[in-house]
């Protein structure tokens, strides 16, 4: 298989906290414009994957490269640095700031020189709404503070972040287990179009109906390793549960 | 022994009548005031202290007897020196005659009793002095003061105290606020009156009970050898009194204000004596000089006011003697004083 | 889902100017903001109208603005705290510890702008202090600068030796009682940092810092945000404000006094709830908590003009904060 076409590749993590092993040699890929998904059931090590891959751990072995560059992350930075950027469950937004603001959250853009820079607030405004914009999401004032959004509203604005500002890789953690039907279903078209313009999006979800609808590629782990990683249309829920529970073993 | 006691009084208010200035400074060049118009302010330090509600019942009751009318301010607490300072500033603006001044700090006031002195009002310094330095680099001008003399009255307490345990044995001394003039004066007078003695301390307590308390069980623990305590106020005087009681011992403590909580610990034996001052008498003189000032007369510039030592002896005497409105025991002094203000207002 | 705006008609997709304003009186969060203005403009105009020969003139409004600058000095530095959801309990201490240095460096004869900046960095370093232990090793903010309040106090005594040192000097005396266009002096100095500060808060990066760290820590960090170096930076700001409130407290009293001063640290928080910051962290603004100190200060004064016994002074200024706080609701 041609390494030049991922857009991310994990080759052999290994991850120990003390005596729990919780990786023990997990290779896979994401190419751009998929959408590969990671499910498992809890304590498969789902997180500590996506943690090594966001710079929040440093695995212990194995190899981690970035459009073919290997790259070795010692912290957060270094993976955004990278173009990968990651909506935890949590979201990441602070209440009380605007939605702009939170955008460019730590990455406000400035005028001025030296010690006197100013907030160029009006750039990043605009800018703001083009982000938000580019995936077609609408939010009536991106001056509100961001506790007036609804749920998936503030999903929507965390996926735009992440979108707006990662270039290469964009890992959502659950991104739609607190919604309702229809916002889930406005978030699921967000990620379609952020998958139409090239980004490598990973996706950790519980829900094989969703992983089915939107995911290219799917690996399923279990128990620190990678049991299986199979093409979407080449599966179905029922494989998958059974590679999950380990009724099945993969092909892989 | 009563005799002894009075005659002592009587010598105090001869001295202190012989300590008064001849000279006597001009009251302001304002014309001369019916006592209904005349209105006076006084900025006293915190109401958290008996001694200065003394002083407030001496303004109030003397206003109402000569029928001026008398704003008293305090400062929000006993150590808040800026907002004493504030308390001047706003009463200053005002249309007052006159503003009676305990600063503090011996410094604190000085800058708005500049701006009261330009406005050309009269200013009566009572009980605790303001510092002559800052009083004149500001421009301010202290018509009258009226005070105890702390030094004499620590020195009398100093040396009675002597008189009761004995020479050569230890005392602890418990100061108030640190570096404040009054709480300086009243134990260095003491230890001059106590001769011979050897001393612990003096440690800052800031002329709070609580303090004084702490304080004076650290002392006891480390000097198993006490034989009297000196607490430079009354407030401090009874936490002083319950350390001793609490370390089972039968030692003399001594305070000095004579406030009325102290007045029953001395009746109830938990604190030894006070060396009583009369605030009352401090106030009733402020609000006197300051209606002198306003009717143009000529105000005497500096008063010593009474002080008089209350034990056991003489505790029923002081318990009784109450002022106009009957709120406080021993608000004058069972002897004789001079008030050289009275006889000066005209009618 | 919140919803925080109703249609007026059916239909309608514009909201009449009368149903804005119900809805923005509705809004809490609102009245965090502007209820303070409103309590001040209500406190001037009672005493205005009780007592307008004494406390309409323009020497009683100049005493409100002098003995509101210190105050307002100290509740800016407070405000940078409680933003990041912690608290300076160490103030009235750390200014006192500032003035301490300044006397002592100024009778050994240094120039008076040394013994300005002397007694700033005093106030810094113990703001340091303040900062690195809270968020380094992580302890409360509330123990740490309490404890902090006794040994900056205890470091005053020691270094003063009990003793007040006396400070007169020409130029202090000016900056005390001197005015220019009738607004004093020490108000220019103190609006300054006001306004130092509110462009500080809302027109710089270390500002959104300062509200994402006091509003949601955790993310603030996932965003790369170092919550070790915004905590430290405020508790220095804060150590900093008394150390130059120091200089201020000596001009208007003529003298370094060791003892200090608590009514200093109670108005700084009284100021803070007030002015609508929340002491939640993450919400508040720079004018809200100087307004409100002018409001303090103005009820002082107004009580003390028309002669209201210092008993009930104190009732109603405690009376007015706890209304505030009732008033306004800055829960999450």
């Amino acid at each position: 298989m041609s390494n030049n076409s991922y857009a991310i590749e994990c080759i052999d993590i290994k991850k120990s906290f003390g005596s729990v092993e919780a990786l023990k040699g997990v290779s896979m890929h994401a190419k751009p414009g998929e959408v590969t998904a990671i499910i498992g059931d809890n304590g498969a090590g789902k997180s500590t994957l996506i943690k090594c891959i966001s710079g929040v751990y440093s695995s212990d072995q194995g190899s981690i490269k970035i459009n073919s560059k290997e790259v070795n992350f010692t912290s957060p930075e270094e993976s955004r640095s990278s173009g990968i950027e990651t909506v935890y469950q949590t979201l990441s937004l602070i209440e009380d700031l605007s939605i702009w603001q939170n955008l460019f959250l730590n990455r406000e853009i400035t005028k001025g020189f030296g010690p006197f820079k100013l907030l160029n607030k009006s750039k990043m405004k605009e800018e703001a709404t083009k982000m938000l914009k580019n995936l077609d999401v609408y939010i009536p004032s991106i001056k509100s503070r961001t506790r007036r959004l609804s749920g998936g509203q503030r999903q929507a604005v965390a996926i735009c972040r992440a979108a707006g500002w990662g270039s290469s890789v964009v890992i959502m953690d659950e991104p739609t287990a607190a919604l309702g039907v229809r916002e889930t279903a406005k978030v699921e078209d967000l990620i379609k179009r952020m998958k139409s313009q090239g980004l490598a999006i990973l996706l950790i979800s519980h829900n094989f109906d969703q992983v089915l609808r939107l995911a290219d590629q799917i690996w399923v782990m279990r128990q620190g390793d990678v049991m299986a990683g199979l093409r979407a249309k080449d599966t179905t829920g029922d494989e998958l549960v059974a590679l999950i529970t380990g009724a099945k073993t993969g092909k892989g | 022994m009563k005799l002894t006691k009075s005659i002592k009084v009587a010598f105090v208010a001869v001295a202190a009548s012989s300590l008064v200035i001849a000279g006597t400074t001009t009251g302001s060049a304002a014309p001369k005031k019916s006592l209904k118009s005349i209105r006076v302010a006084a900025v006293v330090k915190g109401l958290d202290n008996p001694f200065f509600i003394g002083i407030k019942e001496g303004i109030e009751e003397t206003a109402l007897k000569y029928g001026v009318y008398a704003n008293v301010q305090a400062a929000p607490g006993l150590n808040d020196d800026i907002g004493q300072a504030n308390k001047l500033d706003s009463l200053a603006g005002q249309n007052y005659d006159c503003y009676i001044v305990i600063p503090i700090s011996s410094n604190n006031l000085s800058q708005a009793i500049g701006k009261i002195t330009k406005k050309k009002k009269t200013v009566i310094n009572i009980d605790s002095p303001v510092d002559a330095a800052s009083l004149k680099a500001s421009g301010g001008k202290i018509t009258s003061f009226a005070g105890t003399d702390n030094f004499e009255a620590g020195k009398a307490g100093g040396a009675k105290m002597v008189a009761a345990i004995g020479a050569g044995k230890k005392i602890g001394l418990i100061a108030g606020l640190a570096g404040n003039v009054t709480s300086n004066a009243r134990v260095d007078g003491f230890k001059a009156g106590a001769a011979g003695a050897t001393f612990v301390g003096p440690v800052n307590a800031d002329w709070d009970t609580t303090k004084a308390l702490d304080a004076a069980n650290a002392m006891i623990a480390a000097n198993k050898d006490l034989a009297g305590f000196f607490a430079a106020n009354d407030q401090m005087a009874q936490g002083v009194g319950k350390a001793i009681k609490a370390a089972k011992l039968n030692i003399p403590v001594y305070g000095v204000d004579g406030i009325a909580d102290a007045l029953n610990e001395v009746k109830a034996g938990s604190i030894t004596a006070t060396i009583s001052q009369y605030p009352y008498v401090m106030g009733q003189m402020g609000v006197e000089a300051c209606i002198i000032a306003a009717q143009g007369g000529k105000v005497p510039e500096q008063t010593i006011t009474p002080y008089y030592i209350i034990d056991n002896s003489n505790i029923t005497a002081a318990l009784t003697n109450k002022s106009t409105r009957g709120f406080f025991p021993n608000q004058t002094p069972p002897g004789a004083y001079n008030n050289p203000y009275t006889k000066l207002i005209k009618k | 889902m919140r919803k925080s705006v109703a249609p007026a008609k059916p239909g309608a997709t514009d909201l009449s100017f009368l149903d804005k304003v119900r809805n923005r009186i509705k809004d809490p969060f609102f009245w965090s903001d502007w209820l303070v203005v409103v309590a001040f403009i209500f406190v001037v105009a009672v005493f205005g109208i009780i007592a307008p020969e004494e406390f309409l003139t323009l020497w009683n409004l100049n005493n409100i603005l002098v003995a509101a600058s210190i105050p307002a000095i100290i509740a800016v530095g407070q405000t940078f705290t409680v933003l990041t959801a912690g608290i300076d309990l160490s103030v009235s201490s750390t200014m006192t510890f500032g003035a301490v240095t300044f006397g002592l460096v100024f009778t050994n004869s240094w120039p008076l702008w040394q013994c300005v900046i002397t007694g700033v960095i005093a106030g810094t370093l113990v703001g340091l202090l303040n900062g690195l232990i809270i968020a380094k090793r992580k302890i409360n903010d509330f123990i740490v600068t309490l404890g902090m309040l006794s040994v900056a106090s205890g470091a005053a005594l020691v270094l003063s030796d009990g003793k007040p040192r006396q400070v007169i000097s020409e130029q202090l005396s000016t900056l005390a009682i001197g005015e220019k266009a009738n607004v004093p002096y020490l108000m220019m100095v103190a609006f300054a940092i006001v306004l130092i500060a509110h462009f500080v808060l809302f027109h710089t990066r270390f500002g959104t810092h300062v509200f994402a760290v006091g509003g949601d820590p955790e993310s603030a960090r996932a965003m790369g945000i170092s919550v070790v170096r915004i905590k430290v930076a405020v508790y220095v700001i804060s150590g900093a404000l008394a150390g130059l409130a120091a200089t201020l407290a000596i001009s208007r009293i003529g003298s370094a006094e060791p003892a200090a001063n608590t009514s200093i640290l109670l108005n700084s928080v009284a100021a803070v709830v007030l002015g609508g910051v929340s002491l939640f962290g993450g919400r508040g603004t720079i004018f809200g908590p100087f307004i409100a100190t002018l409001l303090l200060q103005s009820l002082a004064n107004g009580l003390t003009v028309i002669g209201v016994a210092a008993y009930y002074q104190y009732l109603s200024i405690g009376l007015v904060v706890i209304l505030s706080a009732a008033l306004v609701r800055t829960d999450k």
